[in-house]
């Protein structure tokens, strides 16, 4: 176990949809595919999806260029329809974890996805949080997380508007 | 010469907000340490040690003025974590909204509305 503990980011969403479809969205390859590619010329393309409670999933993003991008996905809890708990890694073709491209960037981030409808609307809290953080990782986390507005965010809003002259 | 175990990196640099600040101090302009010493009011040895990390990390670089040294930020060392940090809430974000256009299509909502 980890002594550094983080506080995870949240995102909420609400969606005009019943519960069961986005549900059904979020776990059937076959929908994953047709929301998840960036834009139309990026291709998406499932190699395994077995989206259960401890399976896994490979899919792969062509970009326009030719250039592909490998995720593999674990499903660490499904609920049906309430609750989604995966950890998604950049992987090579063979599903083999690849290093997060930042240094001390966490390894290992777990995202929890809570369902609930009321008149026909369906709420998502997305919640995603570091697993067992290092101290230098708990340190990149926090840093961009815990501070908001006051510590990142302004920082690059500066350096966005300086770069962009 | 080779970076020892306890080079910092970019992001541990930028952890601390007394770094993030000089870095904030820094963009877009060239100082020296007594400027920076004027400019936050902090002692000169705290100003000192904080670029060393940031120099160390390559995030800022330095050079020699007569005695004095000039500080400048290394705007392209910034620009990946800028990108890999606001790419996490941005891709999540851009992938509900995908979602979203995702299930009205499904239920046919987007033309009769």
């Amino acid at each position: 176990m980890s002594d550094f503990s983080v506080e995870p980011a949240v995102m909420t969403r609400d969606f005009e949809a019943p519960m069961q479809l986005v549900y059904e969205a979020w776990t059937q390859a076959e929908h994953l595919c047709q929301w998840q590619a960036p834009n139309a010329d990026v291709v998406c393309e499932y190699k395994s999806a077995e989206i259960k409670s401890g399976g896994s999933s490979l899919h792969k993003m062509t970009m326009p260029n030719g250039h592909e991008m490998w995720l593999l996905t674990k499903y660490h809890e499904l609920d049906p329809f309430t609750t989604i708990v995966f950890r998604q890694y950049r992987s090579n073709e063979a599903g083999e974890i690849l290093a997060p491209p930042m240094p001390n960037w966490p390894r290992e981030i777990e995202a929890i996805i809570q369902l609930s409808e009321t008149d026909g609307i369906t709420h998502m809290k997305f919640i995603w949080q570091p697993v067992n953080p290092t101290q230098e990782e708990a340190e990149a986390w926090t840093a961009h997380h815990a501070q908001g507005a006051g510590g990142w965010a302004r920082s690059f809003e500066m350096l966005a508007a300086y770069l962009s002259q | 010469m080779p970076k020892t175990a306890n080079t910092y990196d970019t992001f541990t640099a930028i952890a601390e907000p007394k770094r993030r600040e000089l870095i904030e101090t820094l963009i877009g302009k060239e100082m020296s340490v007594g400027q920076l010493v004027e400019i936050t009011r902090w002692n000169q040895p705290v100003v000192s040690k904080h670029l060393g990390v940031l120099r160390d990390a390559g995030l800022v670089s330095e050079r020699k003025q007569g005695r004095q040294r000039i500080y400048r930020v290394n705007v392209n060392e910034l620009r990946p974590i800028q990108l890999w940090i606001k790419q996490f809430e941005k891709h999540w974000n851009q992938q509900f909204d995908q979602l979203d256009a995702y299930l009205n299509q499904l239920q046919n909502k987007g033309d009769n509305k």
